[in-house]
């Protein structure tokens, strides 16, 4: 019964008055954005990265995780009262959300929505805490050249898994890499791509990119878009659901979390893809399949626990491996060096208080999630008539006094204006920017692991197909890309972006 | 003549190729090495290749293939919340955290049709009051408030 004791660890880290306290404020800020429609869990925990700075280690990522899981709460209920996804990853759930709030299911909906979540946050917690030990375990026998395939077959994934042309989406992950080796080299300390400038010597700092690019860069791309408009939320009578509803939901909640949890852990994966997964399997598979676009009620109870599942699930790669498999995830491991604390196997044999303290405090805040979410709805809907005049200025503000606490340098924010300029370039031109922040984390991990595969073979490249376990990797590279190369994947991978 | 039939890619393949080519005239003095022992060059330059010739590949089928035309910029408000920022650059040592805040939220504000004066100068001075009351006195970073 090792787990229990284990558990009995973290829960004693989690559970203290100020560890609550960060868990708490997480999921209000991540309830709060993802109600907001136009800022995302990405470019929040990105501003919030430098907040990070003065806490203790288990305490910054027990508020950032908040925000990412807590967001998948929030999201469901803009959708559902108002049609607009609040979150990226609820954008299936307006589809039959909202129809059941004209239908006068409002409540319903969001009540199933909630708890469908909260099952899906609890079984994602349980999973963690059964499955990370081992995998962990696992990955001690892992050397460079496994470490150096995993992140290959990672960005592979990422790139497969990101919306629209794959062909861009490669070109970004490249970018990416090579942004990623911007600063002094660790061999013969020649300055690459500096430019002379002293803030680059240590590399391209993390938080200025990921504000520039995701915050600030969405904000330019709204105001091309979006005049202010009232919102005008459905009412909500009983958040009581019928007896018929239940019965149908709780299947679709266990379909959505287990296709949910599977899809997080993949690289690439996460509450995105996992909640549009959920969606297609419901649709095709329901015996009331007529009913999904008029207010199915597995239509908003699969993908809802899906997204929570997968938000939750992600985190194991990053835990056991190191390795990030989205942009969130690769924001978490940017606050965890910030901490000084290195992502990969030895965190839960040498930290354990603090994986086994984010374990635990995940389930504590699913928890509050739910009473967030469902007595406080009220709040919620009303935090919606901020009109977004207001709010993006704010954010502007967050990041630039953000961006200069890094290290109080006046380049830092310009760099974050010429990312913020790039993103939107980005945005225009259909080009994603998950895979460009995957390749930038993880191009510094792979310029080091490659070399010292090489080293370690005296330049023989065929060391990767030697080793069984870097080889098993790369023959499942192989398979992802036959994947996409057969057209009749590319157009079913098409059709689950289009619905 | 040539027509582009796909502007999104065409540009993104122009852009990939411009990166490319950049990187490969900045970085055409670091050391190429061999496998073995692998110089500071090797992967920039190789990784540097790869991107011109994605960044070809998708230009030349931005020739052939039909793909989605290029949102219209607004330009405007665009401009005005990158000199916010710039302006935060150039103000924070200078004038103070204080007073740069209430800069940035001001001229960004300027970025909405919508904007109101009484409601942008409440706003600027609440979020600056919050700015100094979070950063200085709850996170104890040294910034200068007033730098008068």
């Amino acid at each position: 019964m090792e787990l229990f004791a284990n558990l009995a660890t973290g829960f004693g880290a989690a559970v203290t008055p100020v560890n609550l306290g960060f868990c708490l404020f997480g999921c209000l800020i991540g309830t709060l954005i993802g109600v907001l429609p136009g800022i995302g869990p990405i470019a929040t925990i990105a501003m919030l990265l430098p907040v990070t700075f003065g806490l203790s280690p288990l305490g910054a990522l027990i508020m950032l995780a908040g925000i990412y899981y807590g967001a998948q709460y929030g999201g469901s209920t803009t959708a559902i009262l108002v049609n607009l996804p609040g979150e990226s990853s609820s954008v299936v759930t307006c589809i039959d959300g909202y129809q059941m709030a004209r239908n006068g299911r409002a409540g319903a909906a969001l009540a199933i929505a909630a708890v469908g979540s909260f099952f899906a946050g609890c079984v994602g917690t349980i999973l963690i805490a059964a499955f990370a030990p081992v995998l962990a375990a696992f990955a001690v026998k892992f050397r460079s050249p496994e470490y150096f395939a995993l992140m290959l077959f990672g960005l592979i994934a990422a790139v497969i898994l990101a919306h629209g042309s794959v062909v861009k989406a490669v070109g970004m992950v490249i970018l990416g890499l090579l942004v990623g080796l911007v600063g002094t080299e660790s061999q013969s300390a020649t300055a690459r791509f500096t430019f002379g400038v002293p803030e680059l010597y240590d590399g391209v700092d993390f938080v200025p990119l990921a504000m520039g690019l995701f915050g600030l860069a969405e904000i330019l791309s709204n105001l091309d878009r979006r005049r202010d408009q009232r919102i005008a939320a459905t009412a909500i009578s009983s958040l009581w659901p019928s007896r018929e509803e239940i019965r149908r939901a709780a299947p679709a909640v266990v379909r959505g979390t287990m296709i949910g949890a599977l899809l997080g852990i993949l690289p690439g994966g996460g509450a995105v893809l996992a909640s549009f997964a959920a969606y297609t399997l419901e649709k095709k598979t329901s015996r009331f399949s007529v009913e999904f676009g008029k207010g199915a009620v597995e239509g908003v109870a699969a993908p809802e626990a899906a997204n929570n599942a997968g938000a939750q699930t992600s985190f194991i790669p990053l835990l056991t491996l190191g390795i990030p498999s989205n942009p969130v995830m690769a924001l978490m491991m940017g606050a965890m060096l910030i901490q000084g604390i290195a992502p990969g196997t030895a965190i839960i044999s040498d930290r354990p208080e603090l994986f086994w303290g984010m374990v635990a405090s995940m389930w504590v805040g699913n928890l509050m999630l739910i009473v967030i979410n469902l007595p406080l709805i009220g709040i919620w809907v009303r935090l919606l008539r901020v009109p977004y005049r207001l709010l993006f200025p704010c954010i502007v503000v967050l990041c630039c006094v953000g961006a200069y606490s890094v290290n109080s340098s006046t380049f830092l924010i310009l760099m974050m204006a010429g990312f913020a300029l790039l993103g939107y370039i980005f945005a225009k031109l259909g080009c994603e920017g998950a895979p460009f922040l995957l390749g930038f984390v993880l191009g510094p991990l792979m310029e080091e692991n490659f070399r010292r595969s090489m080293v370690l073979s005296f330049g023989d490249p065929t060391i990767f197909l030697r080793r069984p376990i870097s080889l098993c990797i790369l023959l499942a590279s192989l398979a992802l890309i036959a994947l996409i190369i057969i057209p009749q994947f590319r157009t079913r991978r098409d059709e689950v972006f289009q619905e | 003549m040539v027509r582009v039939r796909s502007p999104q890619d065409f540009w993104a393949g122009i852009l990939f190729i411009g990166f490319g080519c950049a990187a490969l005239w900045i970085g055409r003095g670091y050391a190429f090495g061999t496998l073995t022992k692998m110089g500071p060059g090797y992967l920039p330059t190789a990784l540097s290749w790869t991107l011109v010739a994605i960044g070809g590949v998708l230009t030349a089928r931005a020739l052939a293939v039909d793909g989605p035309a290029i949102e219209r910029s607004q330009v405007v408000p665009q401009l005005f919340i990158l000199a916010a920022i710039v302006l935060f650059a150039l103000g924070i040592e200078r004038l103070g955290l204080a007073l740069a805040v209430v800069l940035v939220a001001v001229t960004a504000s300027l970025a909405s049709r919508d904007m109101r004066w009484s409601e942008t100068i409440a706003l600027a001075v609440g979020i600056a009051a919050l700015c100094v009351l979070l950063f200085v006195h709850l996170l104890g970073q040294p910034f200068t408030v007033w730098a008068f």
